[in-house]
């Protein structure tokens, strides 16, 4: 299994790869330069070693051949739901929330594995009984896949998580070939379901959404993060406060600062023009993406790699647009960035499954 | 590989995968491009207002109130001094629940509700500057506001220096009080909200001096207001010292000798000019204004018909009465219009045509020369003289006394006084009436002081000075203010002479300032009473009563003049207290005489 083929390593995206450390190591020094000194570099120590685990798993999931991957995948999605349901019992509260699962020395996130497993298995499931179009009990099975771990993670309560899997879910059936009006009738019935939705979201979510719509309803209380987060990134102007300059980040005006508003951080130090040259570098790797999507010849490789590129758009675009004040607050982490080994580590196995579809895609 | 749709060729349009991958591609770029946008907007269009918002987040500005400079008399002891003392802020931006945190204040110090409303109504509700309230809150005041500090979040207790005074009236019209400064000295620009500033006497005068320069601190906090570092600070400058003409000592003893009369004493120094002592009674309690002086309290001074704010020994004028036959007696003698040696009938009534002018007692003093004539304060004589030398020469020399213009005092508001015109057509009566300082004819007691120190100095007119040299706080000199002449009245020696002799005798040989005597200093000075109304009667108490003086008549040092309102006889209601002053300021003489026996 572990057999190294040639064929295998000339084909692998080193660009791909070095964007994507690139933009963990601006990640680190962006979580060093909040907090340097000896105090604050415990964060920076620990995400480094997230990053260790990660590669490894980057490399693990890379050696595998995904078709190997796909035939496992129903049984994932049962060890992945199971996680989600052990949450109940063995879960670990934090802020509210239980969404972390308490495994020795470090906590796991399930939800944050469960977009990868969500990814294959919905690619096993659109392309084993293979139509183009899908046929529609296909696509009630698909439907069936999303529903169950949508509620799960929806209840934790992780509202952003649960979203992402909606953009993954459209593009993934859009990728198979499903028909734009079936595709329609789906977004409806999502739509009309929302209603729904809004009897599950916690208070505090609720609360969130209507912030969105009117700023000004409470400026020192829910309001607070997306005013602090406009200001940091506005402060900024063209070139930048610089590190020492970044009084919003630094001082702790702007909140959740080494988790989902890390580009607002980045934008305060790096103004205009270092924000645009990292909107650049993720606007490659997701272009990239699409790209070796669109380089794989049979249909699991193309949904994977479509799958695993949509699931880093999406997060990359909802987290920016939630920081830069256009989209209301869902905490969602910038992929590679945010500090969090969960969220690192998953990232970097989705990477694999992208680098393993490009580098078979000859085969 | 032979599925539909994913056969052979390349090229989106052949494969539909490939366009839709496109389709998804395009919709990705231009998410970026709207991303793109909003950082353009944030950073570059809203760069500046959201960087200044960004700097008004982590600064917050700490003033310091500098101390007001401090006031000395000539021997270096304090006038009014600065003590620390607790105001009461508000801090809009963290006041949570305005109205119940305003309704609690209200009760717990018993202010007016609407009173903490209309303060705050003037300042934008996110300001982080503490609102000055309140000051000189007491001990008790401030537990209280302690205690309740968490039901009270907004509320601060600030430590600020205030003017304090060794006692409440001491020198009150001289010094003058400190008060927050109004809408109109605001709009002048010069002051803050909440600022005191001098508003009347030597505080208002010197106040760029005093005031100083107040600091502060810029404060750089965290998003949970904890001071991280001092980003700038600027140490408050004090306010410079003043070192004044005035004598504490002998301003006490002034101040203790009016007693509860109303009126005006002004000592001066004879031989600079000097101001040792100033009051006006009744006085106001000067530390009334630097705390909270309600709306009330206010409306109760300035409607008191005594009028305690008025200076009455600069703003106030009177007829000088009996103490203006100095000016007739110089006139007459320098004029040559008669020689000490001339008499004149002295009768208890004085016939000018239809018209009968009285002396003041009924006695036949039968014929006077002009020294009895002084001594005994005589009326029909000086009917007589006036009307000999005529109302123009009187005039004239009243002038060069310096009567009828400010004396130019460093006082704000001083009065000028009135003596007629030069060339005015006189009418008889009009000369008679000022013959004995009657009729068209005012003077303010500093204008009466200042006469007396020509007489005692041989004609010397000194311009009154109050302020001696003003000091920075780190003893760099600022301002000084030499002793100055103003006038000059020339008169031959001789007459300075006759004046000298007969003013002496007024109190030391059987004139009517014999109340003025004192044991081991000779006083020498001019009794006077002011007729309020025509005909009135000065044992009722209905005449404003003089005493002009100075001491020792040998070698004048010092000008006493006592103005006593509606005080009578000025023999018997104002030497008295010019003695008890003069008895003051030479102690130790006064004390040895009677050692010796």
């Amino acid at each position: 299994m572990f057999k190294v083929d040639r064929r295998l390593l000339q084909n692998v995206d080193w660009l791909l790869l070095a964007t994507a450390l690139a933009l963990v190591a601006l990640g680190l020094v962006t979580l060093w330069s909040l907090s340097p000194g000896r105090h604050g570099s415990g964060a920076v120590w620990r995400q480094l070693s997230w990053l260790g685990l990660g590669l490894l798993a980057l490399v693990a999931v890379a050696s595998v051949d995904y078709r190997n991957l796909a035939r496992a995948a129903p049984a994932f999605y049962v060890i992945g739901i199971g996680l989600l349901l052990s949450l109940y019992v063995f879960g670990r509260t934090v802020s509210g929330a239980r969404r972390w699962l308490p495994l020795g020395p470090v906590t796991l996130q399930p939800a944050e594995l469960f977009k990868l497993i969500f990814i294959v298995t919905l690619a096993w499931a659109l392309t084993a009984r293979w139509a183009n179009p899908p046929a529609r009990a296909t696509l009630a099975a698909a439907l069936s896949l999303l529903v169950v771990p949508f509620v799960l993670v929806v209840r934790q309560p992780d509202l952003g998580t649960a979203l992402v899997l909606l953009p993954v879910f459209f593009a993934l059936l859009f990728g198979a070939g499903v028909r734009l009006r079936e595709l329609g009738w789906l977004g409806l019935a999502g739509l009309a379901g929302a209603p729904l939705a809004w009897l599950v979201l916690r208070d505090y979510q609720r609360e969130r959404l209507l912030v969105f719509l009117d700023p000004f309803r409470d400026p020192l209380g829910s309001a607070y993060n997306v005013i602090q987060s406009k200001i940091a990134i506005g402060s900024g102007q063209l070139l930048g406060k610089g590190i020492a300059g970044a009084t919003q980040s630094r001082l702790a005006f702007l909140p959740e600062r080494h988790t989902d508003f890390i580009f607002a951080v980045f934008a305060e130090m790096w103004g205009f023009v270092g924000a645009l040259l990292l909107l650049a570098a993720y606007a490659f790797l997701i272009l990239r993406g699409f790209e070796i999507a669109g380089a794989a010849r049979e249909p699991l490789g193309r949904l994977l790699a479509l799958g695993v590129t949509a699931l880093l758009g999406a997060q990359t675009l909802i987290n920016m647009g939630m920081v830069m004040g256009l989209l209301p607050i869902v905490g969602i982490p910038l992929p590679l960035m945010s500090y969090g080994g969960s969220s690192l580590v998953v990232t970097l196995m989705a990477l694999g499954l992208l680098l393993s579809v490009r580098m078979r895609q000859s085969l | 590989m032979a599925l539909r749709g994913f056969g052979g060729g390349s090229g989106p349009r052949r494969d539909p995968f490939r366009r839709r991958l496109l389709i998804l591609t395009v919709g990705t770029l231009t998410v970026f491009l709207v991303l793109l946008g909003q950082l353009w907007y944030l950073q570059v269009l809203e760069g500046a207002r959201l960087r200044d918002l960004s700097e008004r987040n982590r600064i917050r500005v700490r003033p310091a109130a500098a101390p007001r400079g401090i006031l000395f008399d000539k021997n270096g002891l304090a006038l009014v001094d600065n003590r620390p003392a607790f105001t009461l802020s508000l801090i809009p931006r963290e006041m949570e629940n305005r109205d119940t945190v305003l309704a609690r204040l209200s009760v717990l110090l018993r202010i007016p509700l609407g009173e903490l409303m209309e303060s705050l109504a003037r300042v934008p509700p996110d300001s982080f500057m503490p609102v000055r309230m309140r000051r000189g809150l007491t001990m008790e005041e401030v537990a209280k506001v302690e205690e309740w500090k968490l039901e009270l979040p907004g509320v601060v207790v600030e430590v600020e220096p205030q003017r304090v005074y060794p006692s409440p009236r001491l020198g009150a019209h001289l010094l003058g009080y400190v008060r927050e400064v109004s809408e109109e000295q605001m709009r002048q620009g010069r002051h803050r909200r909440g600022d005191m500033a001098g508003q009347s006497g030597l505080e208002r005068l010197l106040d760029e001096y005093l005031r100083g320069r107040d600091g502060g601190e810029e404060i750089e906090v965290d998003a949970s207001g904890r001071p991280v570092r001092v980003v700038r600070r600027q140490e408050p400058r004090p306010g410079a010292h003043v070192v004044t003409t005035l004598d504490r000592r002998i301003q006490e003893v002034v101040e203790r000798a009016m007693g509860n009369h109303a009126g005006a004493v002004v000592v001066l120094d004879a031989r600079s000019g000097d101001i040792l002592a100033l009051t006006s009674a009744p006085a106001f309690e000067l530390d009334h204004f630097t705390g909270a002086l309600g709306r009330a309290a206010w409306l109760r001074l300035v409607r008191d018909p005594q009028a305690p704010l008025l200076n009455r020994a600069i703003q106030s004028q009177y007829a000088p009465g009996s103490v203006f036959k100095i000016v007739v007696a110089a006139a007459a003698l320098q004029e040559g219009t008669i020689t000490p040696f001339d008499r004149l009938r002295c009768a208890p009534t004085f016939q000018l045509g239809t018209r009968t002018f009285k002396n003041w007692d009924d006695t036949d003093w039968g014929e006077l020369d002009l020294y009895r004539a002084m001594v005994r304060s005589c009326n029909t004589y000086f009917y007589q003289l006036g009307l000999k030398v005529g109302l123009e020469p009187i005039a004239r020399y009243a002038r060069a006394f310096g009567l009828g213009a400010p004396t130019g005092v460093a006082l704000a508001g001083e009065k000028a006084g009135l003596v007629p015109a030069p060339r005015s057509r006189s009418r008889a009566g009009d000369t008679v009436n000022v013959s004995i300082g009657q009729g068209p004819l005012l003077v303010t007691p500093l204008q009466v002081a200042r006469m007396m120190g020509a007489v005692a100095t041989g004609g010397i007119l000194w311009k009154p000075r109050l302020v001696q040299r003003v000091e920075a706080a780190d003893g760099r000199l600022l301002y000084s203010e030499p002793s100055q002449m103003s006038g000059y009245v020339d008169l031959s020696p001789a007459v300075w002479a006759f004046l000298q002799r007969s003013l002496w005798g007024v109190v030391n040989d059987g004139g009517t300032g014999a109340a003025a005597r004192l044991p081991g200093i000779e006083v020498a000075g001019k009794t006077g009473t002011a007729q309020l109304i025509t005909n009135s009667d000065a044992r009722r108490g209905q005449d404003h009563a003089w005493f002009a003086a100075y001491a020792p008549a040998q070698d004048p040092q010092v000008v006493v003049v006592v103005l006593v309102e509606r005080g009578g006889r000025g023999g018997q209601a104002a030497a008295p207290i010019a003695r008890q002053i003069l008895h003051g300021i030479f102690l130790e003489r006064v004390a040895a005489s009677a050692l010796r026996g």
